[in-house]
């Protein structure tokens, strides 16, 4: 009787950690997801802000609109590890057009003409 | 291949302090800017005459040459010279013409670009012929291609020999700041490539980019509205900005943009003393 008592217990024991390990993987992959949409959508709005700003100073590049279309169908399909990394591209896009066009502003000749 | 494109830029942008130094854009008059401009391209292209520049790569590639000529002999550009004349001709609804905006005539190249010094910015002859039509109760015509690309045929048809002549008016600093603002367009580098107008049509005018060769910036001004090949029909000067762009991979301006327009200022001032010869055909 013991035995079987301790036999039982032991399923039991083991059964509540197995349900406890399947529950908590669930929820590690939630929490990961959200949080992976969560970062996703702080770069996106980042990326946005980079865009307008490059845009203030008539130095958007061609393609961010697209990177950003693209980022936002990967994040629609709960691609974020995609959506991320096309937002930052087009972060990095806006940056770059913005720093472009200050570098530039009110270039004349080129050394070369003289 | 991002990645690679990415590397390559950012070399670049870090070069373009040190090794492709510029003056400021108000370190030099435009006389002074026209004299340099003319002295780089004789010096680059020996032996061709300065109107001559007017015909693009064609003076300066003989191969290219024989076939433009060829093209020449049953311009594809004719048909539209005739329906821009029976634009010209037709009443619009209250009964007015064109002609009542242009009473000299359809021969205006010579008047466009210049600085409109009441309304404090450059006007084009594209868009002088829409005020003409929204003047007239009509609608006003698309800016790039189609029927606007007709009357302007039409008009540079009958302006062919008329010397480019735009006049920055002494004094008037807003007139220069508009040259100069076009003048900065031409020599900034944008978009994801990282070139200026001028890396193509000035540092490299006459060299291959694949299979075409780069024409000079002197005399790119006189043949518009343009029948390219590639387009398989007639475009503004500002499709072609537009374009161009698009090719180094920064976000285009809509025709007649004030970017373009100053731009237009600027780089047709730099043709000052070549004859119109539009309408023309391109690759």
């Amino acid at each position: 009787m013991k035995r079987m008592l301790l036999f039982m217990s032991m399923v039991a024991v083991l059964g509540v950690a197995g349900c406890a390990s399947t529950s908590g993987d669930s929820m590690h992959k939630a929490a990961a997801a959200a949080t992976a949409a969560e970062a996703y959508q702080q770069l996106l709005a980042e990326a946005r802000a980079a865009r307008k700003k490059a845009a203030s100073v008539d130095g958007e590049w061609r393609d961010i609109g697209k990177i950003l279309k693209k980022a936002e169908a990967a994040a629609s399909k709960g691609d974020y590890a995609k959506a991320t990394k096309l937002a930052e591209y087009a972060k990095f896009q806006g940056e770059m057009g913005y720093k472009q066009a200050i570098s530039q502003r009110g270039v004349g000749n080129p050394d070369y003409l003289n | 291949m991002k990645k690679q494109l990415v590397a390559v830029l950012a070399i670049s942008l870090l070069a373009t302090g040190s090794a492709f130094a510029n003056k400021k854009a108000t370190d030099t008059t435009p006389e002074e800017d026209l004299k340099v401009y003319r002295d780089y391209f004789m010096k680059k292209f020996p032996g061709v005459p300065l109107n001559e520049f007017q015909n693009g790569v064609y003076a300066i590639d003989k191969v290219s040459r024989d076939s433009w000529e060829a093209i020449e002999e049953f311009p594809p550009y004719e048909p539209m010279i005739e329906e821009g004349e029976e634009m010209w001709n037709k009443p619009f609804a209250n009964g007015k013409t064109y002609s009542s905006c242009f009473p000299d005539g359809p021969a205006q190249r010579k008047n466009y670009p210049r600085w409109d010094a009441k309304r404090k910015m450059v006007v084009t002859l594209p868009m002088m012929v829409n005020e003409c039509r929204e003047k007239n109760g009509e609608k006003p015509l698309k800016w790039a291609k189609g029927p606007i690309t007709r009357i302007l045929s039409y008009m540079a048809y009958e302006s062919r020999g008329q010397k480019t002549h735009v006049v920055i008016p002494k004094g008037d600093a807003d007139a220069l700041a508009a040259y100069n603002d076009g003048k900065s367009f031409y020599f900034a580098r944008r978009g994801q490539l990282n070139f200026s107008c001028a890396s193509c049509h000035v540092e490299s005018a006459g060299q291959h980019i694949r299979t075409d060769i780069l024409s000079p910036a002197l005399g790119q001004t006189t043949g518009w509205p343009v029948y390219r090949s590639k387009w398989g029909e007639l475009g503004t000067l500002h499709r072609r900005f537009k374009g161009c762009n698009k090719q180094v991979r920064a976000k285009p301006f809509k025709p007649q943009h004030r970017q373009y327009r100053n731009l237009e200022y600027f780089l047709t001032h730099m043709s000052n003393g070549i004859e119109y010869n539009g309408p023309s055909a391109r690759k």
